[in-house]
């Protein structure tokens, strides 16, 4: 109510945060498993002496730089960019709790960047002892900068005693941190895995290839056995809430979780089948499919924790369309309307009424909702008839647990019921006609 | 009256910090940043030019020079990144409210910038990898890289400027919501922009000296060439830039200019101190790039240009100030300094450097037989 809100039409600002999350999370992760992968690759080509070894991470590091030095880092400036536009409040409050944690971030980030590209530009130069060093240098690096993030990410969802204390490490070490740092960790060393198993793929020497793809392919298993006790202690640490939702409270973010349990095993079952097994049938097109189905794997899991934080962006604090947890009495007495700035529509009146419900949607909902595109309102509604409407409006947080109250007053209750009942009578009159 | 009802309310946590500290953190973080781009888009620019000019002369010299600075792109193109996130949480967190809304008026510009940053750098990666075999389209690989680059520095002076403007927001919101307005109406925004990006050409300048003392020892007609030939990359835009800067000070509002003459002390002192420190460095840069031992000159040359950037950003930040002034009461602005977090930043800080100065101490030593 305090910023103006981003119309985006069709996709919606959720969606868009999704995808930049998603492609985001999906290289950053491999930057960091990648890291331990290079420097374990290394001393492992080192202590067999087996310098072909060393020709494939030479390959290997170029992708690696390539990828996650430009893509990886400028879509985390993207997620920055984009969090600022579409929730502007939450990020404000995020970056009010944590400058210091971000600042921190900051560092590891610096530091991960410069051994990044020594790491690349020294193989030739440097001798084996302090190569590695680097290499090491750079896996803490990166491995911190995803044990502060990480703090930050969690917080969102579990504040825990951070809600009464205001304190930064009550927030930062809160009840899901460790959960979800043990399944982030095992998740980027298989993502070294995958990413390894392509780049090997490619190698021309039959015997190297088939090394290294099998060697990749231990990457992608071993994590596995560490991943469903993460993944338990994490379901155990969420709020009840977001617990009901993952059991059935909506369907569909169910179904994410299954699709996303049962693709896991999937990858789990053919990495050993095939890459481990039969390492030396293993083509570069099967490791792309490799990779697609962990990107797929990815963006359902996003989407779940995006989904089980529902009806809050940062728990029993601010609310998913931007609004303080404390602030949603003030508007439901002194109405939103006349309590928001961007807006010209300043109450809800028979004469504008139209207007008045159209702004109210904008203000209240459309942080998760488009008209007609994503999770769109319209087909939502259809063939809802208006004291339906007006009722659902009253008992929304009732009705469907990831969805805040409705914050207004009597007449923008009204306002708002009339025009989503008429977004689609319009189309009926028109299709009669 | 302004009014001023639609300037979002700030955040009701308060600041972690003293706010002179955050304003040092976004002061010298900001200064890195815009070295780095400095080098990293001027040095785009002069690759172009250098071989473009090497093509026609048949110079060997040019196409050393290219390829020194090809080398050099990658790594400041990513120092550009990494020492702007810095500046990006300082500006959030002590300008949000102002910073959020103006980003919001021109959200899709806005985005564009990373996939334009994203292409352009790995236009300079080709560019540097492949210096070889690109051969003939070296002059465009680099030139579409480095004008992408500077389109991104466009797109920011329109944000920056458009979020100490917020009499404009509130028609620009209700005009259109859908984000894509741009910010071109404003007269200080053209000036402005140019001043920038020719001082990164004067700066690319100084890093070719720079490369060319280096190159003294090994190949000394090679060295002395190219100091020469940077010196004169350092001169001519800063000449052309005495001139947009004062282009860029008469378009200011008149309050604002008056500030840089005697209205404001503090600012009308850094201008006096920017102006003498650019002028003792052109005289010493004229007698160095001649001069048989040119070392010394230059160097101190170097000291008094930085000392005119650092001038010129703390005039900019006085520029913020004043701009905002009816806006924000710093002195009702709420802190809380988190102490122990502070003091764990600075020490990870002190230790990342000396990590980063430890690694290439080892890599750009002496070399070591593997
Ligand atoms: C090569 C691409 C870039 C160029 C040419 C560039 C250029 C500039 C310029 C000219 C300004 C000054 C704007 C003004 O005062 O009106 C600026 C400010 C800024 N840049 Fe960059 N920039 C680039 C990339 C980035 C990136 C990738 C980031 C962030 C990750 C960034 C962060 C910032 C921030 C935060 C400021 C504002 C600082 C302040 O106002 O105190 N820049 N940039």
């Amino acid at each position: 109510m305090n910023y103006p809100f981003w119309d985006i039409p069709f996709i919606g600002g959720g969606m868009l945060i999704g995808f930049v999350a998603i492609i985001h999370t999906f290289v950053a992760q491999f930057a960091i498993g990648g890291g331990l992968f290079l420097v374990l690759t290394e001393r492992k080509a080192y202590r067999e002496n087996n310098p072909k070894i060393i020709d494939y991470l030479k390959i290997h590091s170029k992708f690696f730089i390539l990828l996650t030095l430009v893509f990886g880092a400028l879509t985390g400036v993207a997620i920055w960019f984009t969090i600022g536009l579409v929730t502007p409040m939450a990020t404000s409050s995020l970056i009010h709790i944590f400058v210091w944690g971000w600042a921190i971030e900051w560092v590891f980030f610096f530091i991960e960047i410069a051994a990044a590209m020594i790491y690349y530009y020294t193989w030739d130069k440097l001798d084996r002892k302090t190569h590695i060093a680097i290499g090491w240098i750079y896996f803490i690096a990166a491995w911190m900068s995803l044990f502060v993030i990480n703090g930050i990410l969690t917080f969102m969802l579990t504040p825990g005693d951070w809600l009464q204390t205001k304190s930064f490490w009550d927030g930062f070490f809160n009840p899901t941190m460790l959960p979800s740092l043990v399944i982030r960790t095992a998740v980027t060393i298989a993502l070294a895995g995958l990413y390894a198993l392509l780049t090997s793929s490619f190698m021309k020497d039959d015997e190297l290839r088939t090394t290294m793809i099998k060697y990749s392919s231990k990457w992608i298993l071993v994590p596995f056995f560490v991943l469903p006790f993460g993944g338990l202690w994490y379901v155990l640490s969420i709020p009840t809430l977001s617990f009901d939702i993952i059991a059935g409270g909506a369907p569909a973010i169910t179904i994410f979780v299954a699709l996303g349990v049962f693709f896991s095993v999937i990858i789990f079952i053919f990495a050993y089948f095939l890459p481990y097994r039969v390492p030396h049938r293993f083509s570069a097109a099967l490791a792309f499919m490799f990779l697609m189905l962990g990107l797929f794997v990815m963006g359902v899991s996003e989407m779940v924790r995006e989904a089980i934080r529902k009806p809050y962006i940062i728990y029993d604090y601010m609310y998913s369309n931007n609004v303080f947890k404390t602030e949603a009495d003030k508007f439901k007495t002194a109405g939103i309307l006349p309590s928001s700035k961007w807006t010209h529509v300043k109450s809800a009146d028979d004469a504008n009424i139209m207007k008045a419900g159209e702004q109210v949607f904008k203000l209240q909902c459309q942080s998760c909702h488009t008209v007609q595109g994503y999770n769109g309102i319209k087909i939502l509604t259809k063939g809802w008839q208006e004291p339906f409407i007006e009722n659902q409006i009253e008992h929304l947080n009732q009705l469907k647990g990831f969805m805040p109250p409705f914050m207004g007053s009597e007449s923008e209750k009204k306002a708002l019921a009339k025009w989503l009942y008429e977004l689609n009578k319009t189309e009926q009159i028109i299709r009669n006609q | 009256m302004i009014d001023q009802t639609m300037i979002p309310d700030i955040d009701p946590i308060a600041l972690p910090a003293p706010i002179w500290l955050l304003k040092f953190l976004l002061l010298l973080t900001f200064t890195l940043h815009i070295l780095a781009m400095n080098v990293a888009v001027g040095g785009g620019f002069v690759a172009a030019f250098t071989e473009y000019f090497g093509r026609k002369k048949k110079s060997q010299n040019h196409f050393e020079l290219s390829r020194g600075i090809a080398k050099m792109l990658p790594p400041f193109t990513a120092f550009t990144i990494t020492l702007g996130v810095a500046p990006l949480l300082f500006l959030q967190v002590l300008y949000g409210q102002f910073f959020y809304t103006s980003t919001i008026l021109m959200a899709w510009p806005w985005l564009s910038v990373i996939v334009i940053f994203i292409l352009a750098y790995y236009g300079y990666y080709i560019f540097s990898f492949r210096w070889e075999k690109l051969n003939g389209k070296r002059f465009w690989a680099v030139l579409i890289s480095a004008t992408m680059l500077a389109t991104i520095g466009l797109i920011y002076v329109n944000n920056i400027v458009l979020m100490l403007t917020p009499d404009k927001w509130k028609a620009m919101y209700f005009a259109n919501p859908h984000g894509t307005h741009m910010n071109f109406d404003d007269a200080t925004l053209i000036p402005r922009y140019l001043h920038y990006i020719i001082s990164a050409l004067a700066v690319a300048g100084v890093v070719v000296i720079m490369w060319g003392m280096r190159k003294l020892k090994s190949d000394e007609q090679l060295g002395k060439w190219a100091i020469r030939y940077g010196a004169w990359w350092f001169l001519i835009p800063t000449f052309i830039n005495i001139g947009v800067g004062v282009w860029w000070l008469i378009a200011l509002p008149r309050e604002f200019m008056l500030m840089f003459m005697g209205g404001n002390q503090l600012a009308t002192g850094y201008f006096l101190v920017g102006l003498a420190s650019i002028f003792v460095c052109i005289m010493l840069m004229f007698v160095g790039m001649n001069a048989s031992k040119p070392i010394g000159k230059i160097m101190a040359a170097k000291l008094f240009f930085l000392i005119t950037i650092v001038t010129m950003i703390l005039m900019r930040h006085e520029l913020r100030e004043a701009y905002l002034k009816p806006y924000i009461n710093w002195d009702a602005v709420q802190t809380e300094p988190q102490w122990g977090v502070i003091i764990i930043f600075a020490l990870l800080l002190v230790g990342g450097l000396i990590t980063v100065i430890w690694m290439l101490k080892k890599s750009f030593g002496k070399p070591a037989i593997n």
